[in-house]
């Protein structure tokens, strides 16, 4: 969970995320952020996820579990 | 008989990437043109498939995992020691990479390079030698694609990877014409493939739309690239070589 707050705050271009954050709230939130959470999930994760996907889990914490459910 | 100057009678060639998509129309076009072709892919299933798929010509399998550069020679030379020499290749196995910069990852660009880049130079090290090369009016094509020319975003590395080629294609056309090899290169717009549906599910209708919009003559077939791709095996492009054929419905030509 740690090694992934960290990925997400990265793609995110902040310091650090916190599980209840909302994903779209950040200001470098745009469809290249999302794509490249899309990368990440494919690359670090092997899980094919969509951009629909990101944005229907809202949170941090809720795409987490959603990328480790398709594990 | 009737006039085919495109006829590939008494020719051999090898097709990487055949198991599925361009490659898969590749190896059937060649086929019906009269070729024998050696099919090569990781995905013995697919190789089997398109094997079918060419009826009745002489058609042979091999498999092996192209990223992994040494695995190349040695299923080359034993394919050479059953069937005969080869009179060219075609190397259409290739992987998308859809990854915005702040994403890209050091070891899936070094996978895509050695892939759709790399590959291919060690397949024409392997043909130009001449326990593999015929010997005679020798022709290798190469796939890359409209954004070997053109940028993209969310595109970096694939787009290094065929780009590239543009290069290894101008470098070896020089290089192996003294041996009567000629090197071409095919960049291809997007065509209806099993790749574009992998990577177009990343996207919604509006970018599917768009995809479409960027091409005058509408999204490609796998057979407009196999068409091509025959044209510059066949002795009908024999003064044609270190050329990049855009086959692109008019993307670049914008």
């Amino acid at each position: 969970m740690e090694i992934f707050l960290n990925q997400m705050a990265e793609l995110l271009e902040v310091e650090s995320v916190n599980l209840q954050d909302e994903i779209t709230s950040f200001d470098a939130w745009d469809s290249l952020t999302s794509l490249s959470i899309i990368a990440l999930a494919d690359d670090v994760y092997s899980v094919s996820i969509s951009a629909q996907d990101i944005l229907n889990a809202k949170t941090i914490e809720s795409l987490y579990q959603f990328i480790q459910s398709k594990k | 008989m009737s006039f085919n100057p495109i006829a590939l009678n008494g020719k051999r060639f090898l097709i990487s990437g055949a198991a599925s998509g361009l490659g898969r129309a590749t190896s059937v076009l060649l086929s019906k043109l009269g070729a024998e072709v050696v099919l090569l892919d990781i995905n013995e299933d697919g190789l089997n498939s398109t094997k079918e798929l060419c009826g009745d010509s002489v058609v042979h399998c091999i498999t092996a995992n192209l990223q992994n550069p040494v695995e190349i020679k040695p299923v080359i030379i034993s394919a050479v020691d059953k069937w005969g020499k080869l009179n060219g290749f075609v190397h259409l196995a290739g992987r998308p990479y859809v990854s915005p910069l702040k994403s890209i990852n050091h070891n899936t660009t070094t996978e895509i390079f050695n892939l759709n880049t790399y590959a291919a130079i060690e397949l024409a090290k392997v043909f130009s030698s001449k326990n593999v090369f015929a010997g005679d009016a020798g022709s290798i094509v190469f796939i890359s694609s409209v954004y070997g020319f053109v940028g993209s975003a969310a595109n970096v590395g694939y787009a290094m990877s065929k780009a590239a080629l543009h290069g290894v294609t101008k470098s070896l056309s020089i290089e192996l014409a003294v041996k009567n090899i000629r090197v071409n290169c095919v960049a291809p717009g997007f065509v209806k493939t099993k790749m574009l549906d992998n990577v177009s599910g990343l996207f919604n209708q509006d970018y599917y739309n768009t995809l479409n919009n960027l091409h005058p003559l509408g999204l490609g077939e796998a057979d407009d690239v196999a068409n091509a791709i025959a044209f510059l095996l066949s002795d009908m492009s024999k003064w044609i070589t270190g050329t990049i054929l855009s086959v692109d419905g008019g993307f670049t030509a914008q």
